[in-house]
């Protein structure tokens, strides 16, 4: 009802409905990317690098493009590093985009006379990385005016889904080309403790932060994005990946096959997506009255 | 604006009065490239909101110039079946087709019996008048009282008996409080101040201004909504249960406070008139005045007589006149009202008896009786306290003694026309310096106040109830029904019989009047004028047009009218009634007239040429402004144009300052003191004791049985009395709940409903397009925000609206905003918004208030769900 | 320099929607978008109740979120406290409304929307698009007409105090709800107002520091 807009609590709606979807979208192959190119820089899987990157700039840049109303002025969003998130956002996508091209360069172009693999231009790409998979909520996190996502405990969901979901990516990648799983498993395990944790303690954090907060948490869990939330959250994006990380635990790496791997990577692919939009869609606004 | 300057050949202002409702206040429309784009008030005028303000749907009215679906050239029915949900098939034709057969049908029919022709009183689109020509007209086409006038528009929930009432007592259509000088208010069903009523905004600025000032506001409705939301203290009501309320608190202060303005009473009321036994005046043998008790002289004197001091006239007593025993009204009265009590009242309108002797004390306290204040040098009785009502308490079938009750708080402690409480206007009309044109009120027969600016049927003095009736309004059986109600009347058919009405009506003529969706059952009404040959002169086709019409022609918008008249006669509730300058504002045209839109006026003047009677016509313009000078007046055989009359009343109103003000759009001129507190000045009496009702029962009595017609004339009483409204004898286990409709700011009538700007915000608004329901009754029922429900009369006519619920409303109510639920195809915008109250409302006589004619506008009904 | 701020009175307004209507002629706004609202909504159970009736429009904080979060700087405050969108340098990323309390702003994304729908435009319309021309796939907000500002000031009138320099929905209240003026200047009447009336903000707890106030 029109009425009720701001005089009830209102959902925020530009950042997901419409062409709104499409930054949900842009964040999520931003971040995914960058996932991957993180994951890969521990991993020494250059493959991942080249992937990453392009996942990012290609993916994510493209979609952000087409989520702006003015794509050609997008150059504008550069301006205003010092004040605002986006601003910055971009600038670390632009630094992205010029380091990583520099440290990509060697693996697609035999030749040259750097290899990509220097330690400070990793440091720095691991940390443009972060940056990039935790630049979408930070951009969230920073307005006040919707609690769910001014929670400090966003970040840090954010940051280990990111890895969480570029994890899972490298190691897929990993298996097609037949490498060792090991190292890679491993950050399976641990980035997916990790989110599971994190996420309840940004859920538990946020519902007791104030009113709005808390009524956005019901919507999340008990309202209308709930069955959303236990369908692609709980059950898609960390149960089933759970089962399949704790069996591979319990029984060794021969479990690992391709295809529960790429099961496994679906899962987590759709349980970051739906994560995503569920907290974008249920961020909403203290009535006004 | 970021106007880029090289596009714009024209930016001008224009000043005109606006058309958005019957208020009609100054404006001013800017106009860019001939095209109107904004309106807002106009600083230097206070006739309306506070410097250059006007209300949202004033502001939004250029919306109706701008409209596409407008009739822009004459329109034919050709199908020849009438009725809701039939095709017109309408085809153009030419103006002078049109004009040819409405002036040649005319003819014959006036020739036959003019009141055989039916005009309407009242647009669809409320202000845009002169709605005093329209009487004119129907005058100079041979008929005798306003019988023939079709209500549209404000249609029957309009005031019959608050305007009676007000004219009775204040010598005026409409009341308000004295905003500038009162302390305390109490309102009755009626939102003045707050959005609605006459002078809305004027009323609305001034309201504003008291706020300031620190004044406390009670308001008892239903609904804690426009009046009751605003308040400083709502109090829920039931509806049409007021006087209940109003008798116990008149009660209270009467015989067991004791406290009250003899002072006041003895002066201008008839109160110490002297009634005998049976109730009416005892009156002097030979000049027939009735007849008081002068305490100092001890002498019987009749009721106008000098007298040094009013503070002589006995209010209590037992004398013997003639050999018969008698006493004084007043006595009738502390009398009658001892049967009120606190707990009787409470439990009618379920208001704590605490908090109705609160009120009581409260506003006997504030009235500060004795006390005296001096403006500009007069000095007048000061009571700052102010009782109002209007369509909301008084549209019941106890409508007259809703408004009698609640006139009764004001008169026992004399605040009425005096500084700080209740104000009548508009009373009079003060000539323009240098101009010529003034109406005054005169002192009429018992002492009582004959009007001097009065609407339609003046109420005093009343005439005699008597049959056969000429016209099928029978407004000569009911003297007291300032618009008739009968043609919407069930019974209509066995009344007319009854009553010896012969003029069957042949034709209508009428201006946009939508009065099949705004009265009542509609499928009532369509009935009846079906049968009709009707023409109707409307911006749109409208639902009534869509129904019956047969030929509609195209009228212009308020922002093409060229309208001289407007508010020439302070006459249609523009006015201040506070103490500040006179004003008085015109029409000018802001753009060139739509299409062959033509302005009604201009269209009524052509028909009265081509059918002969003009020369009537301007007869009655002469008499109406009293035209003295030769070469102003109209002559017979002369044919002006409607801007051309303007000329030379404009003339004669203004003098030499006519194209002055015609330049301008509007006057101003000082006011003195004298004129707002006029009644002070004069000597006579207001009729609290309302002995004329004595008479005219004993007439509608006979009349009654002698044509078998079941009348509740027990109404016809003279002190204000409880009458259970007919909506309280329908409800029952099944019919629980008494659904009511109030005025919502955004809208007029239905004419707004088509406007998209209002559209729009009436969508941001809670209640206006909804049926609000209180909210722990529609949890009770399963009700939750946005269900469809229907709403079903007793009578199994229904209207569908969709829930909101709120706290703010009295559990036993249901509340539907204006009239919407429209359903005309050449209205888009309008069609489907909201619901429409008036069709649920049952009408039969027994719904009408006997002595007024109001209709009940509350009903019966039961609420269940529909299909979402 | 002047900060430019309003106070209005709950007590006094009736809720007529004048500022909302007149907001939208003046700005030649298409259908659907309000720069000027009216909340209303009600406090208390029956039948202690209290009907609460809010008009709102941007409130040109003082800290403003909206300006802090715009990447290019298209939203930007003027000296004069006033918060303005240069549409030429929007790119429509709508960040200032996620960013915005109060939500007083709209993305103009359509142009194709009619007063009435599927009958072409009005002249109103037509002649809207050319004085006062929106930029599609930009944000758009309430300027506390800003135009009337400087056209005013330029001609020696008062902001608050002349009419011509004064925003349309001040003028246009037709029971003086709305006071328009200089919150830094200790005599105008709106900081009168707001010591005197107690005015006080929405959302204070926010750290916006918005330039509407309201007086009860």
């Amino acid at each position: 009802m029109e009425y009720e807009w701001m005089v009830r609590y209102t959902p925020q709606r530009e950042w997901i409905e419409g062409q709104g979807v499409l930054l949900w979208l842009a964040f999520f192959f931003s971040e995914i990317g960058a996932g991957i190119y993180f994951v890969s820089l521990f991993l020494n899987f250059k493959a991942g690098w080249l992937v990453g990157w392009l996942v990012t700039l290609v993916l994510g840049g493209l979609i952000h493009l087409g989520f702006l109303g003015h794509p050609m002025r997008s150059w504008r969003i550069l301006l205003k590093p010092a004040s605002s998130e986006l601003s910055r956002g971009l600038w670390v996508i632009f630094l992205f985009g010029v380091i990583g091209f520099f440290q990509i360069l060697p693996v697609v172009f035999s030749g040259l006379p750097w290899t990509g693999e220097s330690s400070t231009m990793s440091t720095i790409m691991g940390i443009l990385c972060i940056l990039i998979i935790t630049h979408g909520f930070l951009t969230m996190n920073v307005v006040r005016a919707l609690p769910l996502w001014n929670s400090s405990m966003i970040i840090p969901v954010s940051l280990v889904s990111g890895i969480w979901v570029g994890s899972q990516t490298a190691e897929l990648m990993l298996k097609i080309s037949g490498q060792e799983l090991y190292m890679s498993e491993l950050w399976s395990r641990w980035s997916l403790l990790s989110y599971m944790a994190v996420l309840f303690v940004y859920l538990w954090g946020t519902y007791h932060a104030s009113d709005t907060a808390k009524e956005s948490i019901k919507r999340l869990l008990i309202g209308d994005s709930a069955v959303r939330f236990y369908i692609g959250v709980l059950v898609i994006g960390i149960i089933i990946p759970l089962i399949i990380t704790l069996v591979v635990w319990g029984n060794g790496f021969e479990e690992l096959s391709g295809g529960v791997l790429f099961i496994r990577f679906v899962c987590v692919l759709i349980g970051d997506l739906t994560m995503r939009y569920s907290i974008m869609k249920s961020a909403i606004y203290t009535p006004i009255i | 604006m970021s106007a880029q300057q090289e596009k714009i050949w024209e930016d001008v202002w224009v000043n005109t009065t606006c058309g958005g409702c019957y208020c009609g206040c100054g404006v001013r429309v800017r106009r860019i490239n001939g095209v109107p784009v904004k309106i807002e008030g106009i600083p230097g005028s206070t006739m309306g909101g506070e410097n250059g303000g006007v209300c949202g749907k004033g502001a939004a009215g250029i919306m109706y110039y701008h409209d596409p679906n407008r009739v822009t050239k004459p329109l034919r029915r050709t199908n020849p079946e009438k009725g809701i949900g039939v095709d017109p098939k309408w085809k153009e034709i030419s103006w002078d087709e049109a004009l040819e057969e409405i002036a040649e049908r005319m003819k014959k029919i006036i020739a036959d019996d003019p009141h055989k022709v039916l005009l309407t009183n009242q647009t669809q689109r409320a202000s845009d008048g002169p709605h005093n020509h329209l009487y004119f007209y129907g005058a100079a086409v041979g008929q005798h009282a306003n019988g023939c006038f079709i209500i549209g528009g404000g249609s029957l929930h309009c005031g019959n008996a608050a305007h009676m009432m007000g004219g009775l007592i204040h010598g005026a259509w409409s009341i308000a409080p004295d905003w500038r000088y009162t302390k305390y208010v109490l309102k009755f069903g009626s939102s003045k101040g707050t959005g609605s009523g006459h002078s809305a905004m004027t009323n609305a600025r001034l309201r504003a201004q008291a706020m300031e000032r620190g004044i406390k506001e009670v308001v008892f409705d239903p609904m804690c909504n426009f009046a009751g939301g605003k308040a400083t203290e709502w109090i829920p009501i039931l509806p049409g249960t007021d006087s209940a309320l109003a008798l116990a608190m008149a009660n209270y202060i009467l015989n067991e406070l004791q406290v009250y303005d003899a002072q006041y009473l003895k002066a201008k009321t008839n109160l110490p008139y002297l009634i005998g036994p049976a109730g009416t005046y005892v009156r002097d043998k030979d000049s027939g005045k009735p007849l008081i008790f002068d305490e100092k002289e001890k002498k019987i004197k009749e009721c106008d007589a000098p007298v040094q001091n009013y503070g002589d006239y006995a209010l209590g007593g037992e004398f013997e006149v003639n050999g018969e025993k008698c006493r004084p009204a007043f006595m009738s009265l502390k009398e009658h009202l001892k049967q009120f009590g606190m707990g009787w009242a409470s439990d009618i309108t379920t208001v704590p008896a605490e908090t109705i002797k609160r009120i009581a004390e409260e506003w006997v306290e504030n009235a500060q009786i004795g006390s005296t204040i001096t403006i500009e040098g007069k000095t007048y009785p000061y009571r700052p306290v102010a009782a109002v009502t209007f369509r909301g308490a008084q549209g019941h079938s106890n409508g007259i003694h809703q408004v009698a009750a609640i006139d009764l708080l004001c008169e026992l402690v004399g605040a009425e026309d005096v500084p700080g409480g209740t104000l009548g206007w508009p009373s009079i009309r003060r000539k323009y310096p240098g101009g010529n044109y003034e109406r005054k009120t005169i002192v009429g027969p018992d002492g009582v106040i004959v009007p001097g600016v009065f609407y339609s049927h003046i109420p005093w003095p009343p005439h005699k109830p008597k049959v056969p009736c000429k016209d099928i309004g029978c407004v000569d059986f009911w003297p007291h029904a300032t618009l008739s109600h009968i043609p919407y009347v069930k019974e209509r058919d066995e009344i007319w019989k009854k009553l010896g009405v012969t003029a069957k009506p042949e034709m209508l003529f009428g201006i946009a009047c939508n009065f099949i969706v705004s009265n009542c059952d509609w499928q009532a009404t369509v009935d009846f004028f079906k049968g009709l040959f009707v023409v109707q002169m409307d911006v749109w086709v409208n639902e009534t047009d869509q129904a019956i019409a047969d030929i509609v022609l195209p009228d212009v918008t308020w922002l093409e009218k060229d309208c001289w008249s407007s508010e020439i006669d302070a006459y249609f509730f523009s006015g201040s009634p506070s103490y500040e300058d006179w004003y008085c504002h015109m029409q000018k045209a802001v753009a060139e007239p739509v299409g062959e839109c033509r302005f009604f006026m201009d269209v009524y003047l052509e028909v009265a040429n081509r059918a002969g009677f003009r020369d009537k016509y301007n007869e009655i313009v002469n008499q109406y402004y009293s035209i003295e000078d030769e070469d102003l007046k109209f002559k017979p055989g002369e044919q002006p144009t409607w801007a051309e009359m303007g000329e030379r009343v404009l003339k004669w109103v203004y003098g030499e300052d006519a194209d002055k003000v015609k330049e301008q759009g509007y006057a101003t001129w000082h006011k003195p003191i004298e004129d707002v507190y006029w009644r002070w000045e004069i000597n006579s009496r207001v009729p609290v004791y309302m002995e004329f009702l004595i008479r005219a029962r004993n007439e509608v009595e006979r009349v009654c049985r002698e044509v078998d017609m079941d009348l509740d004339y027990e109404q016809y009483t003279p002190n204000a009395s409880w009458f259970s409204p007919t909506t309280y004898k329908e409800l029952d286990d099944e019919y629980n709940m008494i659904a009511y409709s109030y005025r919502d700011v955004l809208h007029t009538n239905n004419t707004t409903f088509q406007n998209p700007m209002i559209d729009e915000v009436s969508k941001l608004c809670p209640y206006t397009y909804t049926v609000t329901m209180n909210t722990d009754v529609a949890k009770q029922k399963g009700f939750e925000d946005g269900n469809m429900v229907w709403i079903e009369n007793r009578y199994g006519t229904r209207e569908k609206g969709r829930i909101k619920t709120l706290e703010g409303q009295h559990p036993k109510t249901v509340g539907i905003a204006g009239q919407g639920g429209l359903w005309a195809d050449m209205r888009p915008i309008a069609k489907g918004k909201g619901s429409n109250f008036c069709k649920i409302l049952p009408t039969y006589l027994r719904h009408y208030d006997p002595v007024t004619g109001n209709i009940e506008t509350s009903v019966a009904v039961k609420v269940y769900r529909a299909k979402d | 320099m002047a900060r430019f701020g309003m106070v209005i009175d709950l007590r006094k307004c009736i809720g007529c929607w004048s500022c909302t209507v007149s907001c939208k002629e003046e700005h030649f706004l298409p259908r659907g978008m309000f720069w000027n609202r009216v909340l209303i909504s009600e406090s208390g159970k029956y039948p202690a109740v209290k009907k609460e009736m809010y008009p709102v429009l941007c409130n040109h904080c003082k800290e403003a979120a909206c300006v802090d979060v715009c990447p290019t700087g298209a939203t930007n405050k003027r000296e004069d406290g006033i918060v303005v969108v240069d549409a030429d340098k929007c790119t429509g990323c709508r960040y200032c409304l996620i960013a915005c309390p109060y939500q007083q702003r709209t993305p103009y994304k359509d142009d194709k929307v009619e007063w009435f729908p599927g009958q072409g435009f009005t002249q109103f319309e037509i002649l809207g698009r050319t004085l006062y021309p929106l930029q599609k796939g930009t944000m758009t907000k309430c300027n506390f007409c800003a135009e009337r500002i400087d056209e005013g000031q330029k001609r020696g009138l008062k902001p608050g105090v002349d009419n011509d320099a004064t925003p349309a929905c001040v003028i246009s209240c037709p029971v003086n709800a709305r006071i328009f003026g200089d919150l830094d200047d200790p005599s105008s009447k709106v900081s009168g107002l707001i010591k005197v009336r107690k005015g006080f903000q929405l959302h204070p707890e926010l750290g916006t520091d918005p330039s509407v106030y309201y007086i009860n």
